[in-house]
């Protein structure tokens, strides 16, 4: 399935929930937050909600900033 | 009685907010966020990146008794972005703090008033305590502060210029018009700076430059602590008036010149 990964095309193999792409990409699930589309996803929602072909994914994590 | 800084039920001993940006390391940071004994620390939102993953400083954070986070909307170029940064932010932190900045022109970083408001009262409306990042402006202040914002927070000076309190007669307008807490956002460089602003009448002042790109920015934090204690405590005592005329603090008798 290829989707637009944080800004660039991604293939992914896994499933279409978004915590196998997470599995996949080696994230600390408790310091990540994802949008779809750019609509937020909590997490409680990322076993069922199914990404799609062509869906816009980002992957977000803190970093430093004033 | 203690002296408390209050945003809505929440209460903060600590009227020192950290910005966590440019710190050398994570360690640095840890280590000067524990120096200056803040309760309040700002982050931003990035992209994963799996290549640079020594870029998560959440864990570090969470480790930190007493510390919450305050995402801010940094990257975001109208309100629509920053709404939708607010939103992510709070999955993250869990925290209903928001630094809502909108700073489109990368030259001078300065904030969008109106994209800025326009954030503000939606942003209000889904429970979030917003504290925005404005132009020194006592009329925008107001209008914010009527829309429901938990703080205002003015700026000195642009964005790690180091330039102080360039906006000082504005902000003392501000300051005097308030109802809300009154921080002074960007532009500090020095301890003394912060003094100053809360010798104003500031509630609080957000430093992240001035302490990250110190020589030795954990003794940074920690002169920060001590000054805007001072300032504080001064404001609290009530600062003597200033005249242009010297006022005797000693007796002026002539004992002395009579035995010439």
């Amino acid at each position: 399935m290829k989707i637009i990964l944080n800004g660039d095309t991604h293939s992914h193999e896994g499933n279409q929930s978004i915590n196998s792409l997470l599995d996949e990409l080696k994230v600390n699930k408790n310091h990540t937050a994802v949008m779809i589309n750019g609509n937020v996803v909590p997490k409680e929602n990322w076993n069922d909600q199914i990404i799609n072909e062509n869906d816009e994914v980002e992957v977000l994590v803190f970093v430093g900033g004033g | 009685m203690s002296d408390l800084l209050t945003f809505d039920n929440i209460t903060l001993k600590s009227r020192l907010l950290i910005g966590t940006g440019k710190f050398s390391s994570i360690e640095t940071m840890i280590n000067s966020i524990k120096a200056s004994e803040t309760e309040l620390v700002t982050v931003a939102l990035k992209r994963f990146n799996k290549a640079k993953t020594e870029d998560d400083l959440y864990g570090p954070l969470l480790e930190l008794k007493n510390v919450t986070l305050m995402p801010n909307t940094s990257g975001a170029m109208n309100a629509k972005e920053a709404i939708r940064a607010a939103l992510l932010g709070r999955e993250l932190s869990k925290s209903r703090f928001v630094k809502l900045e909108i700073h489109p022109n990368p030259h001078h970083l300065l904030p969008d008033p109106l994209e800025t408001y326009e954030a503000a009262v939606e942003l209000v409306k889904q429970d979030f305590l917003v504290l925005p990042y404005i132009p020194a402006d006592p009329v925008l202040a107001k209008r914010l502060e009527d829309v429901g914002c938990a703080a205002v927070m003015p700026l000195g000076a642009p964005i790690g210029s180091g330039r102080g309190l360039a906006t000082k007669d504005m902000i003392q307008i501000i300051i005097k018009e308030s109802k809300v807490p009154v921080i002074v956002d960007a532009g500090i460089r020095s301890p003394s700076e912060a003094a100053e602003s809360m010798e104003l009448g500031c509630e609080a002042v957000l430093i992240n430059s001035a302490i990250a790109a110190a020589e030795y920015p954990i003794k940074m934090a920690e002169a920060f602590q001590r000054a805007v204690k001072a300032g504080r405590i001064a404001f609290e005592a009530g600062l003597m008036s200033s005249t242009n005329s010297a006022i005797a603090s000693s007796p002026l008798t002539s004992f002395l010149s009579s035995y010439d």
